[in-house]
């Protein structure tokens, strides 16, 4: 929103004293974001009031005509196509390096051969108006040479403010209510708006009133009012108006139109003007569906019956609160109008605005609740000033006011001792009335420690309700700035402490510090493309309502999509390398957590999950072991070994002779697996894949229900390790041999595979491992002759169990 | 027996002083030092010894085995050491190379600022990444027809409620873990909440539908917004040297009252001006207030006897800040040449 100074300086006087920096800093400081002010004079910079001392035609175009134009300290050659040039007349002349209002910058130039030394501007060139017939008219009296900011009196200065952080202020999108802040920053006086308007209007009677209107919507139309006047002359509006719309940034069109908005930018009510004459009556009712407008941008809208229109009893004549309907529009011939001041309900007109795309000076206002009040206030701002204008304009209907607001005065006591409390420190008292006045508040009582505050209209459709949103207009109009911080009191207590986060950080640190892994951070939502090269069903998946595109429209259920597409952005970064990724999946099955506050409705399934992924050459599947086993042994801080067992159900990227389910402690936790070849050809990937996926909210539980760490005596006696190598049928698993060494005898303490052979020194099916087993007592040094007996016992139970044969070498 | 003993020792000399090559070495070791070894062998028949003669043996064997196990390490050593041709090696030679794992960057900014608020007896808390319409909107005071609760804006996902409405999406904010740590731990309270969060907008270098935020909220009795300001100003000077500053100004947040934004002395320039703080001297980093009263009922305590503040980073841009990073997209990009840089 452009906000313009010497607008401003209607209703406060600001003094030399109050420079514009100081406004842009203060109202930022206390009320909204400035984010910059440009002065008005500026743009015109290098553009200069000229005489035209020779008009001559150019040799090789008939419609460009070559110019010597005075400006004093020298004469310039222009071409100039324009067809109104005349001798002796006066012009704006843009100088080589102007840069004007519309971004064309001046530069000396050859045009059809001719030099050309600057332009001679038309009014559109200048930001002024639409104007592009000819040059723009300068008056006789201007001096030649004359700066042509200093001829327009352009001393204006625009702030620009961020609209975004007006969300909450409906009351602020105009002038009127930003002077209203600066009278309580600066502690100025405010001129009531009372003062620039006139209330006293000869509207026709109720009985004498021919203009029905019908507000059938009451629910999303709060109050309509509206005035016919006739005795009008559209024409261009006088330079003061033009000047401000400018300044506004809206582009001026013609007197009534520009009026309307005039008075949206002066106090904040959208205004539209229809002609009188192509209406009949007016119906504030739902579009029906498919209905038609076209609207004044001479484009088609189709509408649903949640989009407000006004109707002429027929036919849509204008979308509510948006914009109006190119069947009713003030033309040049135009000479009855029926002026419209409304409140409609801000959701609808947000929606049908978003829905259309199309957002506009008076959308942008409705949709943050303007003040019903407002409406009427707007009606006699715009009459007041079309007085001024078109002095012949006559009256031609009653006021028309339907009225459906329904709302009391709202009245907050607001507790000065609260206050102190809430901020921290005390305020003192005048303070706190003059900031509740300067801001239009009312007190009742100014004596008493509670006060009973009244809240203004243009403050109570959705922004101030209570004493809270009270203390904040005290604490920013005070100063957030000048409030001394200070550390609260507080008891000590014992924080509860996040034993999951603890572990997660503790395991990002294992796997990126001892294990080499590189942290990826994938999106939760993975493509139905994605998935198919997978051959993952995702038929049970949840998916995006509104996703912002194809690729991501499904939330994972596992974070194996994500690590493999992490593959293959690096696969030619690096030789070999992996990734490891703390990350939520999503299901349709129901988890405990509260979905709302009644009983019995929960959210979704969720579940943290740990996923790894290395690539490279070498046997990828023994390495990822490695790093789960070493995970685990240094995340409990113990000797425990991660197993594998075989796993039924092979997901459709995984190599089914290379996956596995992994166990810890007894407990299942996850799988690893290598990526089949169909899917690596998929993805195109050069080299294999392992991956893992395991469940981090299980494995917390069972780190956290280890029992205490206590430390063990040292043995006393020394074990006894023999070396066995057993020959067996492949089909025999090296977890389901190790288990049965390990409960055989109570004395047989840990067994380590250290050797795997297959090959033609066995038969083909045949697989030979060798294990370090070590005997160890508590109780006495072990004999040599014992070991023997028991080893003995174990071949020949092995031999039983598993037909194991002891290798001979 | 003792020349025996001596007769191993004069002969595993001569042989250990002869030996150039450490592939020797192991062969002498064998021979004479391990287990099974000609010394061993030796002492074994000591049991056969009378006492007396037992002991004067046994002493001399087991001197001549330490005085030969420390030649040969001497020996080995030297041999190891200088292996080369003429006896020269390139010291310079690098070691056998290691690879480095790598942290993302959001995750060493939000380690950071766990542990600050970790040192302030703060319980570090986290929620569902699918939340309700309920915790992310309506606890959190945002108003039915708010624009936040556009699809526009916000992912929903395909579960209908039994009105047939889309109630369920991916949470905006860290915000609505505030609600349920409330009904949970109930008031005081002091707790830090990270996570990831999305806004259903189409990405480039500056915009991501999925990023990170921290949020930290205090619940007590007299938390007031002097109590804000100080937490604000530490955090401030926590994250970037102890003489930054803090500028406060007003910003409207729905689940706070009153509701502010947190600007620091731009770290970069010390405040004089700059590329990155836009030459304000300033850098907007985080949004803050004191908890709404609504907010505090919705998480079920009472706000006339509890007050509480909260604040909030978006952890993207504290990264891209600290790090200079210019591109919000490579958090999430997985890529190696990134990522190796942290």
């Amino acid at each position: 929103m452009y906000i313009s100074l010497n607008w401003l300086k209607d209703y406060v006087k600001i003094t030399s004293k109050i420079k514009p920096e100081n406004i842009a800093e203060e109202l930022t400081n206390h009320t909204v974001e400035v984010e910059g002010f440009i002065n008005s004079a500026a743009q015109f910079n290098k553009v200069v009031i000229g005489k035209i001392l020779e008009i001559n035609p150019h040799p090789n175009a008939d419609r460009l005509r070559l110019t010597l134009v005075d400006i004093k300290s020298k004469k310039l050659n222009i071409v100039c196509g324009a067809p109104n040039l005349e001798l002796g007349q006066l012009v704006a002349v843009a100088m080589v390096g102007a840069i004007l209002p519309n971004g064309l910058e001046i530069k000396e130039s050859l045009i059809r051969g001719e030099k050309s030394e600057g332009m001679l501007c038309a009014e559109d060139e200048l930001g002024l108006g639409k104007d592009h017939d000819g040059i723009m008219a300068i008056n006789e009296n201007a001096k030649v040479g004359e700066a042509f900011a200093k001829y327009l009196k352009s001393d204006d200065i625009v702030l620009e403010i961020d609209n975004k952080s007006l969300s909450n202020r409906p009351d602020l999108l105009n002038h009127y209510g930003i002077a209203r802040e600066l009278s309580a920053i600066f502690d100025l006086t405010l001129k009531p708006y009372e003062k620039v308007i006139s209330r006293k209007w000869d509207f026709l009677s109720d009985k004498e009133n021919k203009f029905e209107v019908k507000v059938m919507a009451s629910d999303l139309c709060l109050r309509y009012m509206a005035v016919a006047i006739s005795n009008i002359e559209i024409k261009e509006s006088p330079a003061w108006l033009k000047d401000r719309l400018i300044a506004a940034n809206q582009r001026p069109i013609n007197n009534i139109v520009d009026l309307t908005n005039y008075v949206m930018f002066d106090c904040g009510q959208p205004m539209h003007a229809f002609d009188a004459t192509k209406i009949k009556k007016i119906v504030v009712r739902r579009a029906e569906k498919d209905e038609v407008i076209e609207t004044l941008d001479e484009k088609n809208r189709i509408l649903s019956a949640d989009d407000l229109v006004i109707s002429d009893g027929k036919e849509p004549v204008a979308l509510a609160g948006v914009m109006g309907g190119h069947n009713s529009e003030i033309t040049a011939d135009t000479t009855e109008l029926l002026l419209e001041s409304a409140n409609f309900i801000a959701h609808s007109v947000r929606k049908t605005s978003q829905k259309l795309g199309l957002r506009t000076e008076s959308s942008v206002r409705f949709e943050k609740a303007l003040d019903p009040a407002l409406t009427e206030l707007a009606i006699f701002r715009f009459l007041t000033l079309l007085k001024e204008i078109c002095p012949d304009m006559k009256i031609n209907s009653s006021l028309i006011d339907i009225n459906n607001v329904n709302q009391k005065e709202l009245i907050v006591d607001f507790d000065l001792e609260w206050l102190t409390n809430k901020i921290g420190q005390e305020i003192p008292k005048d303070n706190v009335i003059n900031i509740l006045e300067k801001l239009g508040f009312i007190l009742e009582d100014k004596k008493t420690e509670i006060l009973k505050v009244h809240i203004p209209s243009w403050r109570a459709t959705k922004d101030i309700s209570n004493k809270e949103d009270l203390a904040e207009e005290i604490i920013r109009l005070y100063g957030y700035n000048n409030i001394d911080s200070q550390m609260p009191i507080l008891t000590m207590d014992l924080p509860e402490v996040n034993e999951e986060r603890k572990i997660e950080r503790k395991i990002k640190n294992i796997l990126c510090l001892k294990n080499s892994l590189n942290e990826a951070y994938n999106y939760s939502f993975v493509g139905e493309d994605q998935l198919k090269k997978l051959n993952i069903d995702f038929f049970n998946y949840i998916k995006l309502a509104n996703p912002l595109s194809g690729i991501q429209n499904i939330l994972r259920q596992s974070l194996v999509p994500g690590l493999v597409s992490n593959i293959k952005t690096n696969q030619f970064k690096s030789d070999s390398f992996g990734f490891f990724e703390f990350g939520s999946v999503f299901f349709k099955t129901v988890s405990n957590l509260k979905k709302d506050n009644t009983e019995g409705n929960f959210l979704p399934y969720q579940e943290k999950r740990l996923g790894l992924v290395i690539s490279g050459s070498d046997d990828l599947i023994a390495r990822l072991k490695g790093i789960i086993d070493s995970l685990f042994k240094n995340i409990l801080n113990k000797d425990v070994e991660a197993e594998f067992l075989v796993l039924e159900n092979v997901p459709g990227w995984a190599d089914k002779n290379s996956i596995a389910k992994i166990i810890l402690l007894g407990q299942e936790i996850g799988e690893i697996a290598l990526l089949n070849q169909e899917v690596c050809d998929n993805f195109n990937l050069k080299k294999g894949a392992a991956l893992a996926e395991l469940n981090f909210n299980k494995l917390v539980e069972i780190i956290l229900s280890q029992p205490t760490f206590h430390f063990v005596d040292t043995p006393k006696y020394p074990p006894i390790i023999r070396d066995l190598a057993f020959v067996v049928n492949e089909k025999v698993l090296y977890n389901d041999l190790r288990r049965d060494i390990l409960k055989f005898n109570s004395l047989i303490k840990s067994v380590d595979l250290f050797d795997v052979y297959v090959g033609n020194k066995l038969a083909a099916d045949e697989k030979s491992l060798a294990f370090h087993i070590n005997y160890l007592s508590d109780e006495r040094t072990l004999k040599s002759e014992e070991i023997d007996l028991l080893q003995a016992e174990l071949i020949n139970h092995l031999d039983k169990t598993f037909e194991a044969k002891l290798r001979n070498f | 027996m003792k020349n025996k003993l001596q007769r191993i020792r004069e002969d595993f000399l001569k042989q250990l002083a002869e030996i150039k090559d450490p592939n020797f070495l192991h062969e002498l070791e064998i021979k004479y030092l391990s287990r099974k070894g000609e010394l061993s062998e030796l002492m074994g028949g000591l049991k056969d010894l009378s006492v007396d003669l037992k002991k004067e043996v046994g002493e001399l064997a087991n001197s001549v085995k330490k005085e030969l196990q420390e030649k040969f390490n001497e020996a080995s050593k030297a041999l190891n050491n200088f292996s080369g041709k003429n006896n020269v090696v390139d010291v310079t030679l690098p070691g056998t190379k290691l690879e480095r794992g790598h942290l993302n960057p959001i995750t060493l900014v939000q380690n950071e600022l766990e542990d600050i608020f970790t040192s302030l007896g703060f319980m570090i808390l986290d929620g569902p990444e699918l939340e309700s319409d309920y915790y992310n909107f309506t606890a959190l005071n945002v108003a039915p027809n708010h624009p936040a609760r556009d699809m526009q804006d916000t992912f929903y996902v395909d579960l209908k409620n039994k009105d047939g409405q889309y109630d369920l999406l991916m949470r905006t904010q860290t915000s609505p873990v505030q609600v349920r740590a409330m009904q949970k731990y109930g008031a005081p309270l002091k707790a830090l909440i990270p996570g990831r969060c999305f806004r259903n907008e189409a990405t480039d270098a500056r915009h991501e539908h999925t990023f990170y935020q921290v949020e930290g909220m205090l619940i007590g009795k007299n938390i007031n917004f002097a109590n804000l300001k100080s937490f604000l100003e530490i955090v401030g000077q926590k994250l970037f040297g102890p003489s930054t500053k803090l500028r406060m100004r007003p910003k409207f947040f729905p689940f706070v009252e009153p509701g502010n934004n947190g600007e620091y002395t731009c770290f970069l320039c010390q405040g004089k001006g700059c590329r990155v703080c836009k030459n304000t001297g300033w850098l907007e980093i985080v949004g803050a207030g004191l908890i709404h009263p609504d907010v505090l009922r919705a998480g079920g305590i009472d706000p006339e006897i509890y007050s509480g503040l909260a604040f909030g980073f978006g952890l993207n841009r504290l990264a891209m800040l600290k790090y200079n990073i210019n591109d919000v997209r490579l958090f999430n990009s997985g890529d190696l040449k990134f990522l190796e840089q942290f």
